[in-house]
């Protein structure tokens, strides 16, 4: 909102930067894309929306020359062009961030910035390292960033300041040789992994690239950043371009509709039962490392949201509950009943399932088949004669459960790999309600799914939670906590910072929370 | 064209050897009589590889499966000049197997160490003790009691003139019983799991490490299972026996990985890979071709395989 006030009126010219004409691609014969069309002018942030699998990824993978179409023309600055291999899309000004970081970690940040390039010498033979470390500086405060200590190792830094460098490092390209200035940045879901914090500083950044006449296609499921951020939006369904719009006047949930092409009455389903006031999970003073005497209880039926920054506290305290990281201190009671876990697989054997933050490095086991990857904290519980797994209730189970998380697929033997994200994200919550488990623990249940799936799931949690079920919700998605939510607590720092009600409370003041900001307003 | 290759290179490579080997030994190879002779050469490195594809399902190796093999044979053979009976030789033997691999576990599991660098420092160790407890030495001869050297000279007749070599139906029983750990319990899923992503195997309620740990364990004991076939073979245990089985076996359920779409070791596939080598052995020697064209051979069948699978990959 901010960028927008502070952005001269005439920034976004009418200067077409980047002209994409009826994009069609087909994979074995499946289409990718059908019909794609985009416009990206000069000094704009663009924004790409559409669900899993609408054709966002080949589109940019035609933009990175991955991908070649089957027709369709591209245009740069009004002269056609044709993006055969990679080094044609760095040549043409075009760079790419996605939200998987590659970089060198135990090199320093000004040795990522400059990977691959000469660096200065001194004497011809030594590395002059301070030189380097101020060209680096130079060119992070060319993206205003300023608090980033060029000599520091990667791996020391934030997730978030990772991201900036690597933007630094595009911004950088452009003076490889042969190379076209960057004009056009494509950023796949950049902040995936990054906090409010974080977003917001890298939001700063992108404005800086747009005041600047960059053009940046944006990509992102998080609707309310992309409000905030964009100029113009352009959804994909499909494979094709279903609408171009601009952002100011625009409802979310014409987005969504645009999206999804159905309507949503709410964005959110309503809750089909009360709270009961049965204690179903009670944590006292737990303490890691990380948390420090944390304390809460959650009522069977209750959906219990927990919020702040990134590295605040709320992942540890569910890794803690489900034994994830060895021991800690402090009592953990199901049902009133005091329990010892300190290995994850105490937890699944105790009622308590766990919905880890990464899917594909936590979650599943990709080589693995649906049915394999729900079976497995549950494969006692399918065995015949001792020790053989019973392959056909495995299936009937993977089977069974995927009705209930509304999975598409192929059937219970198809490998997760082939699945999309929010298909994925389907297949691990088959798995934790696999055991009929009293407490789900869940951390960042809707990350990087799509709109239609992350409905999905929170009707899921309201069924579940309807029987008598109690959940934990870390989340990072202010409105999901929100209005899914009963209750929020807030960390700060590894601590307790406030339980919050729902009721009353909006977006705007849950931020406020996270961010302890003094006007926050008491709920 | 590119995936089926990736899938079946390795076995029509396979089919191909064989072809190769019957046209220029047209009398002696493509009979019944050769191949139990192949099942019997191959048996002891069968059955270091079955049970080696067991940790090597979970993304491990064990190096030290070859000295071990030599230690076990070593035991038993000290167990019979001693004058202890045949089933205390190889209680012994088995029993040193089991410990010497669940150390192997320990290390991994418990401690830490990669199995790279823990199993190069035991199969030192092993080897070690194996030179140490027989001072060096070949033992042969009287030591060795005629019912255990008998045992890989016995079979079951099939005809007048050919046998199954009991050795063969040794491998054969654990080819299946590793075939059926693997494939059909609930152990064998876990331990395909943790090779598939250790982390969200334990995130998943699997004891990651208790699995590795008696992982090691079952590769141990397929260790000495083979060392004492070893010995039963040439009716004597020296300490150098087993030494060429660890490189054999990896290579063989290398040889197996690259007929998995996933890339993942199935032991009825590394059965193909022991065979390759098997048969690349008996029809070269039949051939009176070099033993070292044999090794240069085999290498670049390896990489052949291996390349292929990748290369279709990398196109799929």
């Amino acid at each position: 909102m901010d960028g927008r006030r502070c952005r001269p009126p005439d920034r976004v010219s009418d200067m077409t930067l980047l002209s994409i004409n009826g994009l069609d691609k087909s994979f074995a014969g499946a289409r990718a894309l059908g019909g794609a069309s985009l416009e990206v002018r000069a000094g704009e942030v663009h924004a790409l929306m559409g669900e899993n699998g609408a054709g966002k990824s080949t589109l940019i993978k035609v933009l990175a020359g991955v991908v070649k179409p089957d027709a369709g023309a591209i245009a740069i600055d009004g002269a056609s062009v044709t993006i055969g291999s990679p080094a044609d899309s760095l040549r043409l000004g075009l760079r790419f961030i996605h939200q998987e970081l590659s970089v060198v970690p135990h090199l320093s940040v000004a040795e990522n910035i400059f990977l691959g390039r000469d660096y200065p010498r001194r004497w011809g033979v030594m590395i002059d390292w301070d030189g380097l470390n101020r060209r680096a500086a130079a060119v992070l405060a060319g993206l205003g960033v300023n608090h980033i200590p060029p000599g520091r190792k990667m791996a020391r830094l934030s997730v978030g300041d990772q991201m900036l460098v690597k933007i630094a490092t595009a911004f950088q390209d452009a003076s490889v040789e042969g190379g076209a200035p960057a004009r056009l940045y494509v950023m796949d879901e950049p902040t995936a992994a990054l906090s409010a914090e974080e977003s917001q500083r890298l939001f700063a950044v992108i404005r800086r690239l747009r005041a600047a006449g960059a053009g940046i296609i944006y990509v992102s499921h998080r609707l309310d950043e992309v409000m905030e951020l964009a100029d113009r939006l352009t959804v994909l369904r499909d494979g094709a371009t279903v609408a171009t719009r601009d952002i100011a006047g625009l409802q979310k949930l014409e987005v969504i509709e645009l999206m999804i092409g159905r309507r949503f009455a709410e964005g959110y389903p309503p809750r089909l039962a009360p709270v009961s006031s049965e204690v179903a999970l009670n944590v006292e003073g737990l303490s890691t490392a990380y948390l420090q005497d944390v304390t809460f209880e959650v009522r069977k039926g209750e959906i219990l949201g927990l919020a702040g920054l990134e590295g605040a506290g709320q992942s540890e305290v569910i890794r803690a509950i489900v034994g994830a990281d060895g021991g800690h201190d402090g009592a953990v009671s199901l049902a009133g009943r005091p329990v010892k876990i300190e290995e994850p697989v105490s937890a699944w054997a105790k009622g308590l399932a766990f919905l880890p933050r990464e899917r594909r490095q936590e979650g599943l086991v990709s080589s693995a088949s649906i049915a394999g990857n729900v079976s497995l904290p549950h494969l006692d519980d399918l065995v015949r004669f001792g020790l053989v797994l019973d392959r056909a209730a495995e299936a009937e189970q993977a089977v069974d459960l995927g009705r209930k998380v509304k999975l598409k697929s192929k059937g219970p033997r198809q490998k997760v790999r082939e699945l999309s994200g929010g298909n994925q994200q389907k297949v691990v919550f088959a798995r934790a309600i696999a055991g009929s488990p009293d407490v789900l623990l869940l951390d960042e249940p809707t990350r990087g799914v799509d709109v239609g799936a992350r409905y999905d799931i929170h009707a899921l949690l309201r069924e579940l939670t309807a029987e008598g079920k109690a959940v934990v919700l870390a989340s990072s998605d202010l409105p999901e906590l929100v209005y899914m939510a009963d209750r929020i607590i807030v960390f700060r720092d590894g601590k307790v910072a406030t339980t919050v009600s729902t009721e009353g409370l909006d977006q705007a003041g849950l931020a406020a929370l996270c961010f302890g900001t003094p006007t926050a307003p008491s709920a | 064209m590119a995936s089926a290759l990736k899938t079946y290179g390795t076995l029509i490579g396979f089919v191909l050897v064989v072809l190769f080997f019957w046209i220029e030994i047209p009398d002696t190879f493509m009979t019944a009589k050769n191949w139990l002779n192949i099942s019997q050469q191959v048996s002891m490195l069968a059955v270091v590889a079955f049970t080696m594809t067991i940790v090597m399902v979970m993304g491990d190796f064990d190096l030290s499966v070859g000295s071990m093999a030599s230690l076990a044979g070593i035991v038993a053979a000290l167990a019979f000049r001693d004058g202890h009976g045949v089933w205390v030789g190889v209680a012994l033997a088995l029993a040193v197997g089991l410990v010497g691999g669940l150390l192997n576990g320990a290390l991994v599991a418990y401690v830490g160490i990669l199995p790279f660098v823990a199993t190069l420092g035991t199969l030192t160790v092993y080897s070690g003790l194996a030179f140490l407890v027989s001072g060096g030495k070949t033992i042969f001869g009287r030591d060795i009691p005629t019912a255990f050297s008998g045992f890989a000279r016995s079979g079951i007749s099939l005809t007048d003139t050919v046998s199954l070599p009991s050795l063969t139906i040794v491998a054969a029983l654990v080819l299946l019983v590793v075939w059926f750990t693997l494939e059909q319990t609930t152990f064998g899923r876990r331990l395909y799991a943790i090779g598939g992503n250790k982390e969200a195997a334990r995130l998943a309620g699997i004891r990651v490490r208790r699995l590795r740990f008696l992982a090691f364990g079952l590769s141990g004991l397929g260790a000495a299972t083979a060392g004492l076939m070893y010995a039963s073979r040439v009716a004597s245990a020296n300490p150098t026996q087993g030494s060429g089985l660890m490189l054999d076996a990896i290579a063989a359920v290398f040889l197996g990985m690259t007929m998995s779409e996933e890339g993942e070791p199935h032991v009825a596939a590394t059965l193909i890979g022991v065979l390759i080598l098997g048969v690349l052995g008996n029809g070269l020697t039949q051939m009176s071709i070099d033993s070292y064209v044999r090794e240069v051979l085999i290498g670049s069948i390896i990489v052949l395989a291996v390349a292929s699978s990748s290369l279709g990959k990398t196109k799929g």
